[in-house]
Formats: C-alpha cells, sequence, structure tokens
C-alpha cells in the first residue's frame, strides 16, 4: 500500500528527470528544469513540426479570461518514436497539460505530461524511459546475485 | 603454365577480397535508429566518452544510487563529461562556451547542422555502398546526406570549406573507416547539446570508425576530432543505434522557427 502512495513521487521525479534527456535545443536556457506546472484549457493549435512540435492552448480562468499557453515539445523524430502523428492532440480538445516553466515567460511550458479529456495520458519518453528504468533494475538484480 | 598457376590464384585473391569486401558492407549496410533503452544507450544519445560511461558505469554499480532515479544518475555523469571535456577545450573555445541556445540557427532558424552534430543525430541514420566507389550515409534529422569515396582518393588539399566536408572512407576489416577535412566552422555540440556547445573551426578532421556489435543488434561509431582552434587534444566520442530495418526517412519538410523564444535563468 505505501509503495503505491510513493508512486506520484515516483512519475514526478522521473518526469522531473526526463528533462533535457531528449531535446537537443536550448531547454536550460529556455525552461527551469526543477519546477513543473499544470495547466487545463482548450487546445488551439498542435503543430508536429520540426525541430519542436508546439500547441498552443487558451486556458480560462474562474472570472472568464481567457490566457494563451504556449507549450513546446520534443522534435518530430522522438515524438514519431513515442506513436505520436499530427493527430494525436486535436484543435477543440480539452486537455491537462503539465510541463517546465519558461524561465522568462509567464505562459510557456516544456512538455511532461497531458491527459485528454477521456483520461488517456501522453507521457515524455513514452515506454522509452520506463524501459531504462528496468534495465537498471536487472543491472542491479544481476550485480546483487554476483555477490560472495 | 606459371603464368596460368599465377593468373588463376590473382583471379581467385581477386574474388575472395571482393567477397570479404561484399561481407563487410553488408554487415553495416541498412537503416539503424535511436540509442538501445538503457542507462548507457540514453547516456550516448547524442555522444558519450568512455570517461562519461565509466563514472555513469560506477554510478550505476552503487547500490547506495538504487533508489535514485536513472536519469539522475544519467544527468551526474553527463555532468562529470561535460567537466572532462571543458577540460580539453583551448582558450579561443572558451570564449563563446557556453554558446547562446538562442543563437542556434538549427533551433531558430531552422538551418540544417553542420558534420560535427550531424554525425551525432540521434534517429534514423542509414548506411549503403553505392558500387564500389562510394558509400551514401542518410540522417533522419534534417533528412541530410553524406557521401564518402571509398574509391582510393585522397582527401583534396585547399578544399572550401562546406558544411558537411568532404569525406573518404576504406574498409578496415569489417570497420568503415571514414576521414572527412573541409568542414565549414560551426557549432560544436559535444559534450551534450546546445547548453554545453562552443564553436569549432574549418581546421576541424574527423575519423569516424563503425563497427556492428557481435550479436548484429547495434551499430557504433567512435569518432576522433581534432580541431587545434577549439581542441587542446584530440577527443574521442561515441554513439550507438539499434537496427531499426522498419524505419523509414522521412522529409524534413515541415520545420517552422519555433514561437519567440527568450533567454532566462543559467544554462
Amino acid at each position: 500500500m505505501r509503495v503505491f502512495r510513493l508512486w506520484p513521487l515516483v512519475i514526478a521525479m522521473l518526469l522531473l528527470c526526463a528533462t533535457a534527456l531528449y531535446s537537443h535545443h536550448s531547454f536550460s536556457a529556455v525552461y527551469d528544469g526543477t519546477k513543473q506546472t499544470t495547466v487545463s484549457g482548450v487546445v488551439t493549435k498542435f503543430r508536429f513540426v520540426n525541430p519542436h512540435a508546439m500547441m498552443y492552448l487558451d486556458a480560462t480562468d474562474a472570472s472568464g479570461a481567457v490566457t494563451m499557453w504556449v507549450v513546446e515539445f520534443d522534435g518530430r523524430l522522438n515524438l514519431s518514436n513515442y506513436g505520436w502523428t499530427e493527430t494525436s492532440i486535436k484543435s477543440g480538445e480539452k486537455v491537462k497539460v503539465t510541463g517546465n516553466p519558461a524561465h522568462n515567460e509567464p505562459n510557456r511550458l516544456f512538455f511532461n505530461k497531458l491527459v485528454h479529456a477521456d483520461g488517456t495520458e501522453l507521457i515524455r519518453g513514452g515506454s522509452r524511459l520506463s524501459a531504462i528504468e528496468e534495465d537498471r533494475r536487472q543491472r542491479a538484480r544481476q550485480r546483487d546475485q554476483q555477490k560472495p | 603454365m606459371r603464368t596460368y598457376v599465377y593468373l588463376m590464384s590473382l583471379a581467385l585473391f581477386a574474388v575472395t577480397a571482393l567477397a570479404a569486401a561484399q561481407s563487410s558492407h553488408s554487415k553495416l549496410e541498412g537503416m539503424w535508429s535511436d540509442p538501445p533503452a538503457t542507462a548507457v544507450g540514453n547516456f550516448c544519445f547524442f555522444s558519450c566518452t568512455d570517461a562519461g560511461i565509466e563514472r555513469l558505469n560506477k554510478l550505476l554499480d552503487d547500490p547506495a544510487n538504487d533508489s535514485r532515479p536513472v536519469t539522475q544518475l544519467i544527468q551526474e555523469a553527463k555532468k562529470y563529461e561535460r567537466e572532462y571535456l571543458h577540460d580539453r577545450l583551448t582558450p579561443a573555445a572558451l570564449k563563446p562556451y557556453p554558446l547562446d541556445p538562442l543563437k542556434d540557427p538549427g533551433y531558430v532558424y531552422c538551418e540544417p547542422w553542420g558534420l560535427a552534430r550531424q554525425m551525432f543525430a540521434p534517429h534514423q541514420f542509414e548506411l549503403r555502398q553505392q558500387g564500389k566507389d562510394r558509400v551514401e550515409l542518410r540522417y533522419g534529422e534534417w533528412a541530410a546526406r553524406r557521401t564518402v569515396y571509398t574509391d582510393g582518393r585522397k582527401i583534396p588539399a585547399n578544399l572550401k570549406p562546406s558544411q558537411m566536408g568532404y569525406s573518404v572512407g576504406r574498409w578496415d576489416g569489417e570497420t568503415l573507416v571514414i576521414e572527412t577535412a573541409g568542414v565549414a566552422s560551426n557549432i560544436a555540440e559535444w559534450p551534450f547539446a546546445a547548453d554545453a556547445a562552443t564553436q569549432h573551426s574549418d581546421q576541424l578532421r574527423t575519423v569516424e570508425r563503425y563497427t556492428r556489435s557481435a550479436d548484429g543488434k547495434n551499430l557504433m561509431l567512435t569518432a576522433t576530432l581534432e580541431d587545434p582552434w577549439s581542441l587542446k587534444e584530440p577527443v574521442v566520442l561515441k554513439k550507438i543505434w539499434n537496427w531499426a530495418p522498419d524505419q523509414k526517412i522521412a522529409p524534413y519538410d515541415s520545420c517552422e522557427r519555433p514561437a519567440e523564444t527568450k533567454k532566462g535563468g543559467k544554462p
């Protein structure tokens, strides 16, 4: 039970640490890899382009004021490897997106996780990150077995 | 009679040599893409050094680190590797270091990479022997192409520097060895990503050695880079790809400048 309570923390740590592992551009100059921000809103545009995919989101607050958010993703080649296409995120859909905030722009994020209205999720790194952790666990098991 | 035997021996030798050469080619030819989904594979997502791999292995082998996310260990080893490579940069290369990533023309202006970055591009990498006289290399990033002449020619003197330079190659057993010079001054993205980039000069010379792993699943690159302007001594960088026959290289046809980006904080 205790293990299950720790999962959100583990996932959050993985997301934070996934930062800059795949990005080949200016991540730390623009974004704060130590912080996470979550925003809900309606997608106005998703551009599945090089060098990085971009999404534009309208978030409406309690007073009805609308703020546009810009979300930057990994490169299209990375996203394609996770199985993404240009229709993975659709204009007009409601999403909740979590990412690293920009240092100097209040409404800009670097994508870590997106939750669609139906609860399905897109996570940065996809299954690759889990495979790497599994490889590491296997390596630790082998190391422990070799101990005299 | 002696002449006949001599000619037959020569022909047999030539056929055997050709078969061996074709066998070497076929071991490397094909489509490769992305590093293995392992800690070391990801550590070398762009490129890595033996010193960095050794540091990562130490971290992974220490039971005290078992509770830390592997990505944290990779970042720690990368930090060590960055310092290792930083110590090998000349004062001239340290002046623009770390290069402002928002001056990266690849990111900001959709300008294709130069050789020093392109050879470490992480995704699709296709290697094909074209006849006996050249090898064609294609990359997913920027859908870039390189031609490597394998007809025994030398790199011409007084080349006009170009983005990818001029490459000649040869087969050393089952290893493809490529020498390149005449590369125009550009961003040198070593050790990892634009956050720690500097510049190299047009004096850059590289030797790439491509081999296939014993189990056939991976292609490994060992690249030696020499540039007296930016490096105090030659630097050896490594990289690894998975065998990926189903991958395709799509046209790099939808490059858009990202929405206006402002730099902030310290890289």
